[in-house]
């Protein structure tokens, strides 16, 4: 790694001089009576070079090189080395000064850069780590209100065994199948957030058939919600995307669930796949009551919506999104949300081919 | 009412095993429980169950070991339970010589089905028949085996030979999934290699032939990662 840039280094600083000499004859052929070109020659030789090379020492090389070329090969007496002509020395030091400070300045530069980037980086990993708080918070908050549902209701029941009726027990029981339903739910998620390589965002991917990973996730939710009626449609022609399948059917799952339980409407949801050439997108549409606009913005950050009427936050599946959002950004895709007359509309997309990295 | 089967369940968690005895006992099955596999293979050899319900996660050995153990003298259905996302292991215990899985959580309909599908295709085993039936009858489709005929609602359904095969392996073992690797070597023989793109090549086009909605199928299931299920003969 060293070596090869060290050879780069050296084999920018041969071609720039060897570039500014043929340059300078040139014009030493035809444009002989301004000398002065073949000087501007070299120097831009040696800004260039300067300019991609790293460190001051090829700058100062070329600028060395030219200076000796310029006395060398262009002034009389030609092809020997003759500093002691009136002005010629300053002139040469004056090269020497360009070169210098354009080495010093694009090498500034080029450390500031790095340093930007440093910063950059540093940002965001305060943000990812911020992300990760924020998560932790949300899903302790999610977790705790079914549990304390689970552990109340089960104390009660248990506690007055004796003088609840059957009609009291069965909604004892029933709030505790509800919540556990709610928090399997929650912990499907988390674990499919496993499956993401952490440092690298990377998934193992694998062809499968979009057909099949829709009608799996619709028969999963099904399961869970008997009543929900959604309407499916996919592509005429047999489509394999790369994709890690029980990843894309949780999205699927969630976006769903969502346009069930949160658009207040009891008209069928709308599951659509269509193939856009080199992508494949997905689509969930609800007829309900659509999003409130300031939240639209942040939809999928994983932040914790509290909305100030109502008491029912926890069922809010903020993280339920921001992990749809990770899984499809490990995929190579974008998803996002709008507003439609009436109702929502959640769409991702997914890459035909894998992105060679 | 004389017991229905016996049935023997091998799973270490004592909730989940109190709640799956519950369930079978109110259903009129004889329930024996085992809590470690070397129980659960002591209990198999000494009563002899109908039907096995084996949780792959035991504390002493390895649930694949058990299904080995067991298949070596007997062939009791087993149905395997396991926890989900873990594709490869659920694929192995079926290609071990496991009958069925059941993903937890499951509710007890599903459970229910499962141990009546088993048990079903285990007694039609044990009494010589191959398929009780000449004909495969769910909703509007059917397959009859002895004039290779497959109709919806009525009309012929044109399948290539291979479609037809396939279809009638999966109409055949009915309720049951059947892996990717069982398939291709009941249709394609021994010695196809391991890409089963062909078989889902060929299923995509059936689907196209038997279901109205391939994203909503009625007939045929796909267990991603594991196989093809077919809905019950009715």
């Amino acid at each position: 790694m060293k070596k090869n840039s060290l050879l780069k280094n050296i084999l920018i600083t041969l071609i720039m001089t060897i570039a500014a000499t043929l340059a300078a004859f040139w014009f030493f052929r035809h444009v002989p009576e301004n000398p002065a070109n073949i000087a501007l020659v070299y120097i831009t030789g040696l800004v260039l070079t300067a300019r991609f090379t790293t460190g001051y020492v090829y700058g100062l090389l070329a600028s060395l090189v030219g200076v000796i070329c310029v006395n060398f090969l262009f002034t009389y007496p030609y092809f020997a080395l003759n500093f002691t002509l009136t002005g010629y020395p300053i002139t040469f030091l004056f090269m020497l000064i360009i070169s210098l400070s354009i080495s010093t300045m694009t090498s500034q530069i080029k450390r500031q850069g790095e340093i930007l980037v440093e910063r950059e980086k540093l940002l965001m990993e305060a943000e990812k780590e911020k992300m990760r708080a924020n998560l932790l918070r949300s899903i302790s908050h999610d977790l705790r209100t079914p549990l304390t549902g689970i552990i109340g209701n089960s104390s009660a029941y248990i506690d007055n065994c004796d003088t609840l009726d059957e009609k009291e027990k069965l909604d004892l029981v029933s709030h505790i199948r509800d919540d556990s339903n709610w928090l399997l739910n929650m912990v499907e998620n988390l674990l499919s957030v496993t499956r993401i390589n952490e440092s690298s965002m990377k998934i193992a991917t694998s062809l499968e058939s979009v057909e099949e990973v829709a009608a799996e996730a619709i028969r999963r939710l099904q399961k869970r919600m008997p009543e929900a009626v959604i309407h499916v449609q996919v592509p005429e022609e047999y489509l394999l995307i790369p994709m890690d399948a029980m990843l894309i059917e949780q999205v699927i799952i969630n976006l769903l669930e969502n346009a069930i339980i949160h658009s207040e409407s009891t008209l069928p949801v709308e599951l659509t796949v269509t193939d856009n050439g080199n992508h494949v997108t997905f689509q969930v549409t609800d007829y309900g009551i659509g999003i409130a606009p300031q939240r639209l913005k942040t939809i999928f950050d994983g932040s914790p919506y509290t909305p100030s009427s109502s008491s029912d936050v926890y069922k809010g599946m903020g993280i339920g999104l921001s992990i749809c959002k990770t899984i499809i950004t490990a995929h190579n895709g974008s998803i996002s949300a709008y507003n439609r007359e009436h109702g929502c509309v959640f769409t991702f997309t997914l890459p035909k081919e894998n992105a060679k990295t | 009412m004389i017991p229905k089967s016996s049935i023997l369940l091998i799973e270490d968690e004592e909730n989940i095993r109190s709640f799956i005895a519950t369930t079978l006992k109110n259903q009129n099955y004889k329930i024996i429980t085992a809590s470690s596999g070397t129980e659960g293979l002591h209990l198999s050899a000494s009563l002899c169950p109908d039907l096995v319900l084996l949780d792959l996660g035991l504390p002493d050995m390895d649930g694949m070991t058990v299904i080995k153990k067991l298949r070596e003298w007997n062939s009791t259905p087993i149905i395997v339970i396991s926890a989900r996302s873990h594709e490869q292991e659920k694929a192995k215990a079926l290609d071990g010589g496991a009958d069925d899985y059941i993903t937890k959580p499951f509710g007890t309909v599903e459970l229910l089905a499962r141990i009546r599908t088993s048990l079903r295709h285990s007694s039609q085993l044990n009494a010589g028949i191959h398929s009780n039936a000449p004909v495969y009858r769910h909703g509007d489709l059917t397959v009859d085996f002895e004039k290779h005929l497959v109709t919806l609602s009525g009309a012929m359904v044109h399948l290539t030979q291979i479609e037809f095969k396939l279809l009638g392996l999966l109409a055949r073992n009915s309720g049951k999934v059947l892996t990717y690797s069982y398939i291709m070597e009941k249709i394609w023989g021994p010695y196809v290699d391991n890409n089963n793109q062909i078989l889902r090549v060929n299923m995509a086009n059936i689907r196209r032939k038997i279901e109205k909605n391939p994203a909503a199928p009625e007939h045929v299931f796909t267990e991603i990662g594991i196989g093809y299920r077919m809905a019950e003969s009715e």
